[in-house]
């Protein structure tokens, strides 16, 4: 294959992972009928808490399972207060977003008197995998070898997702709960039961994909998920709200930036620009989608 | 013999709107009995059913089941105590197959978190042909016909061993081949020992099906009597207090013989659709007359609806209004053009809930009360209030029109619609959930516009209320005209005739309204 | 005459007891900043002192306050326009941000036309806004592409490039400020509130919300707008000619930003310095909500929006807490503004007897 396609694509897997794991969550709650905008937020708190508790506690695997813990502590505010308080989900959810963004530089302002990029050199590389057995794959193998664990986490997590929505009773209920609240009800069930699961598996996905972005670099950056919460959105729309389709959406934004990243080292394009491009990206996949789908279902 | 059921006194109180729905109502149930709960609309009776089913908590009263008192506050343990509802509106996830469906939320395991749905099938598929119903527990739902839907939630009771299964008007969407069918599997279940409360307001129904018939009013018990010792008169004075029939008068029929509105082989073709929505469907409708549109639902009265009020474009063929093709027009050209429309869903169509009675009924007219782009708000009071008094609608013109009753939605949908119309009127579902009274008015205001030289089209899934009021009949299946009855022909058919015919059964060679 | 005069109490009584939920929330939020303190504080009862009375201390910092809640007025009144009309418009930063810089750009190609050359340069300013927004609309209308995601997407990339144009093209060599030249002495707006920074563009504000309100509630095209937004099938229905009605409140919307940033501009800034507009979009938008769409409350919910970030800059001047406290206390009013159960609190419960 051609030399510069490779680790452009290489770096597209890795890329698409936080958006994988992000979106997974936001599936979760999409399915059970909620339009989810804040995981965003819930990624900006997982990715700081994950990254702090590391640092304190000196052990990785503590550290991002407490960052875990705060994420999914957020989502269940957000759950408690949209769905017991009745409130409108996208304005809690934009509350969320708000919130996180707020706390995290606050806090690390009281912690280490800085509201930049606070870097931590005490901690250690994530750990990588060489898989055997993914490098046989012909044409394709160099791509998928030797990335972070959460690359691999997030095809295991992929998996299991899947089953939970498809297989379990669980899965049945939440997507009736989506598609017909009112039946959840006439049998006794409550739909908001399933939303409020939905939120904590949001929070939860979307903490792991935060993690993996500021333990990769080591470093906590003010707003380190840059809209990638919202881009795991669109994700989903264009993934069908299937959990296969997550994988191929996800991939095309992990190219898009892997791209980019790519074109701002060889053509020298100003890195304003290069930000840009994630956004432009993503609103002219949307467009094309929503073309795709109006088409579809036009009178001849 | 000890009751199945006996409910005591029960007391249901909307804090909202302050409405007593129910008001000391007592009522028992024997085991293998079959009961009509009788009533107009708003006497109570699915107030009363919702607090059997857990849905509603009552504000006094007491529930015995097989002899033992029991409070019912969620369907789950209604489902325990083997009660079991099945609603007006379907509770169906129309993306799932009939097992799937039957067994939310008591799903078969396969291991400990893993759900059997292979063993879903099975045991839903064991109760099906027990009960000897004729669906197939691996469909998708969403492919099922009215009536298999409605076996779809009767199953899905009885798969939770339900021992008294209601059912709220269980007959409103069916044809009576499917009606007939129903009351057959109903009888069986009798027979088997399960106790049934059907809702209904329909005295044919009553007494055709039920064992007992106990009436409901203004959220009262007002009669209770074994099913053959009244007749229809009585239980009909019961139910409303006095008699009201359905028959207007009207002029002899007289129509003008050059159409107003006339459809030209008009399809509507969705794309990666087999099945056109609307499949060369011609007819004209002349000044003078009331032309019904029959059909059970999904069979083309909906898509008709949208094509005459300009919200789907038509595929082919031609419509022609005054010798003026409008087949392009949406349903702001057509408003411009007199386009008068009373819409089947009136509250999601035909009215915005939250805006005031005022800013509902100046819509369509809203042209006449502007000067320079400015509203003036002194004229469409006054319009208002004259529109109000005529219709006597009970409401005042700063009101959100969503606080207003049902009946009352749509005496301001006709009151708005009847003002703005200029050659032809178009009805969809007018009685809809309405009492008797309440249609009672609108079938004389239809007539009223007809004797006054209107085209009316009434597009209706009532066949008494098509057969009613109709001077001719078109009848719809899938898409199609299967048959055209003039006026002659109309005073002969029979109900069952016209079941045939809207189910496809039946056909008329090259049918031409 | 009597009876007129009853149903005005009848209305009045009915506003305040509807806003009791509202009171409720901001006792709430108020609540949270004191918890915030305690826990973030080593001087808590200092940081409080700065924090609530320190907008109120002098008229410097109260005029400043005042002027912090000019653009959010403006945003305000976008966004409720859009939200009336049942559109989102989460493109609030974008369309301020380049309304600004268009704004500014034009006045100083205009130096030369005086007071007629800042009504063109806020005019220019604000299509820019709504053509931004309004391109969501057009989205939406065309493929029903959801214009909540398509703007807020379009926002982003837009702020990346309006800074690009500042810190690249457009840079003054000046100073060393990454921000565009000054606009010209003509253009500037007269201070009203000296040594604040108020100016007379609150003049403008405040006549902007009157022509909102007169607009939704008196016009033909302010009566489709919100019956279009209560329930556009309806609309549709009604013949009013919904495509319309997806398209012109986004540009509206839109255009208000633009003219947010065109204001912040000429009346406080003078120079459009890279992302000196952070956050004012976010803040429009939460002053809509707790407005809950109507113009004429969207002045109290900008006062109380620009009260506390006033109050986080002073504590964070004087002492150890720092200004993203503030989107904490805001993120809270957003918890809790559309909630129907603390809505219910106070509101006219029916009784039967």
């Amino acid at each position: 294959m051609n030399p510069v396609a490779i680790p452009v694509l290489h770096s597209a897997v890795a890329i698409m992972t936080p958006l994988l794991l992000a979106s997974m969550g936001g599936l979760f709650t999409e399915l059970s009928g909620m339009l989810n905008i804040a995981l965003e937020g819930l990624m900006l708190m997982g990715a700081f808490a994950s990254i702090v508790f590391t640092h304190f506690t000196g052990n990785m695997v503590v550290g991002i399972a407490l960052g875990v813990l705060a994420s999914m502590l957020l989502a269940a505010i957000l759950g408690t207060v949209t769905l017991h308080l009745k409130s409108n989900v996208f304005i809690t959810a934009l509350a969320a977003n708000l919130f996180a963004s707020g706390l995290t530089v606050v806090l690390s302002f009281k912690l280490f008197g800085n509201k930049g990029v606070v870097v931590f050199n005490d901690i250690g590389r994530l750990p990588r995998l060489d898989i055997p057995a993914l490098a046989k794959i012909p044409v394709f193998g160099d791509i998928f070898i030797g990335h972070n664990i959460f690359v691999y986490l997030s095809w295991v997590l992929l998996a299991l997702c899947a089953w939970v929505l498809y297989r379990t009773p669980f899965g049945f209920r939440l997507r009736a709960t989506g598609i017909h609240e009112q039946a959840m009800v006439s049998l006794g069930m409550r739909p908001s039961r399933y939303r409020f699961i939905a939120f904590l598996v949001s929070g939860f996905t979307c903490a792991l994909g935060g993690a993996m972005l500021t333990l990769n670099l080591g470093a906590f950056v003010p707003n380190i998920t840059s809209g990638k919460g919202w881009i795991a959105l669109v994700v989903i729309f264009l993934g069908q709200k299937k959990p296969i389709g997550l994988l191929f959406a996800a991939l095309v934004f992990g190219f898009a930036d892997a791209f980019s990243n790519y074109a701002q080292g060889a053509w020298n394009v100003p890195a304003d620009f290069i930000l840009a491009i994630p956004y432009v990206f993503t609103l002219v996949a949307m467009v094309l989608f929503s073309i795709y789908t109006s088409r579809k279902n036009r009178v001849e | 013999m000890e009751h199945a059921l006996e409910m005591r006194g029960i007391v249901k109180i909307y804090t909202e709107t302050g409405l007593r729905a129910n008001d000391g109502v007592d009522l028992t149930l024997n085991k293998g009995q079959i009961l009509c709960l009788a009533g107009e609309n708003g006497a109570g009776k699915t107030t009363l059913m919702k607090v059997l089913y857990g849905l509603e908590k009552p504000d006094a009263g007491t529930i015995s089941v097989m002899g033992k008192p029991v409070s019912i506050t969620s369907p789950l343990q209604a489902n325990r105590l083997g009660i079991g509802m099945v609603h007006q509106h379907f509770m169906l996830v129309d993306d799932f197959t009939v097992a799937q469906n039957v067994t939310l939320g008591k799903e078969p395991l396969k291991g400990r978190f893993s759900y059997d749905l292979k063993g879903a099938d099975e045991a839903v598929d064991a109760v099906i042909r027990r009960h000897r119903f004729s669906i197939d527990a691996t469909k998708r739902v969403g492919s099922l016909t009215v009536g298999q839907k409605q076996q779809v939630e009767i199953v899905k009771m009885l798969y939770r061993d339900v021992d008294i299964l209601i059912l709220d008007e269980p007959t409103a969407v069916l044809t009576e081949q499917e009606i007939e069918s129903l009351f057959i599997t109903l009888r069986a279940l009798a027979e088997h020992g399960t106790s049934l409360i059907l809702i209904t307001h329909k005295l044919h129904e009553i007494t055709a099906i039920s064992d007992r018939v106990a009436i409901m009013r203004q959220g009262a018990m007002v009669g209770d009597f074994p099913t053959d010792s009244v007749d229809g008169k009585q239980i009909s004075r019961l139910m409303m207090g006095q008699s009201v029939s359905l028959v207007v008068d009207r002029l002899p029929y007289t129509p003008v013989q050059h159409p107003v509105l006339r459809f030209d082989n008009v399809s509507v073709l969705k794309r990666n659709q087999q099945r056109p929505l609307l499949d060369g469907v011609s007819f004209a409708a002349r000044s003078g007359e009331i032309l019904g549109f029959a059909g059970v639902g999904g069979n083309g009265l909906g898509v008709l609806e949208a094509v005459l009020g300009g919200f789907l474009p038509i595929s082919s063929g031609a419509i022609v209004h005054k010798d003026e093709d409008i087949s392009r027009l949406d349903s702001h050209a057509l408003r411009k053009r007199g386009l008068a429309y009373v819409p089947a869903d009136r509250l999601q169509v035909g009215s915005a809930l939250k805006a005031t009675v005022s800013e509902n009924l100046i819509v369509d007219a809203r042209n006449e009360f502007t000067r320079h782009g400015v509203m003036q708000r002194k004229k469409i009071e006054a319009h208002t209030q004259s529109l109000l008094k005529t219709y006597s609608v009970k409401g005042s013109p700063s009101m959100p029109i969503g606080t207003l009753s049902g009946g009352n939605i749509q005496k301001v949908i006709l009151a708005r619609e009847i003002t703005q119309y200029q050659d032809y009127i178009v009805f969809s579902e007018p009685t809809w959930g309405l009492d008797i009274a309440s249609s009672r008015f609108v079938y004389e205001r239809m007539v009223q516009l007809r004797d006054e030289g209107a085209a009316v089209l009434l597009i209706s899934s009532n066949l008494d209320e098509i057969l009613a009021v109709s001077d001719r009949v078109i009848v719809m299946y899938r898409g199609t005209i299967v048959a055209v009855l003039e006026a002659e022909e109309l005073r002969q058919v029979t109900k069952e005739d016209m079941g045939a015919y809207m189910l496809g059964l039946r056909q008329q060679e090259a049918p031409h309204g | 005459m009597v009876d007129r005069m009853e149903k005005r109490r009848v209305t009045i009584v009915a506003t305040l007891r509807n806003s009791i939920g509202a009171v409720v929330i901001v006792g709430i939020a108020l609540a949270a900043l004191v918890v915030l303190s305690l826990l973030l504080s080593a001087t808590p009862l200092k940081t409080l002192r700065y924090f609530f009375l320190g907008p109120l201390q002098n008229t410097y910092y109260f005029g400043n306050m005042l002027n912090m809640a000019i653009p959010l007025i403006f945003g305000g009144l976008g966004v409720s326009l859009a939200m009336r009309s049942g559109s989102f418009n989460l493109g609030g930063e974008g369309q301020l941000y380049s309304g600004a810089f268009v704004a500014t750009i034009s006045a100083l190609a205009l130096a030369r036309w005086g007071s007629a050359g800042v009504v063109v340069a806020l005019f220019l300013g604000a299509c820019t806004g709504g053509l931004l927004a309004g391109l969501s609309g057009v989205l939406r209308m065309k493929w029903n592409t959801s214009e909540l995601i398509t703007s807020f997407l379009v926002s982003n990339a837009v702020v990346l490039v309006v800074s690009y144009l500042i810190a690249g093209p457009f840079m003054d060599p000046a100073t060393n400020l990454i921000a565009t030249r000054m606009i010209p002495e003509s253009f500037r707006f007269t201070r009203i509130l000296e040594p604040s920074n108020l100016s007379s563009a609150l003049f403008a504000a405040v006549i902007a919300v009157l022509v909102v309100h007169l607009y939704l509630y008196k016009t033909k095209s302010g009566y489709e707008l919100r019956l279009f937004g209560l329930n556009p099938r309806f609309a549709a229905y009604g013949g009013i000619r919904t495509k319309w009605y997806q398209v012109w409140p986004m540009f509206l919307s839109g255009a208000f930003y633009g003219l947010a940033g065109g204001m912040a501009i000429f009346g406080t800034y003078y120079a459009c310095m890279k992302e000196f507009s952070t956050g004012m979009g976010w803040n429009g938008l939460a002053v809509a909500l707790i407005a809950r769409h109507r113009p004429a409350a969207v002045i109290p919910a900008a006062l109380f929006f620009a009260y506390i970030e006033s109050g986080a800059r002073n504590a964070m001047l004087h002492s150890d807490v720092t200004f993203e406290i503030a989107s904490i206390v805001q993120s809270v009013v957003f918890f809790l503004v559309t909630s129907a159960v603390l809505q219910k609190i106070g509101s006219v419960q029916r009784r039967s007897i």
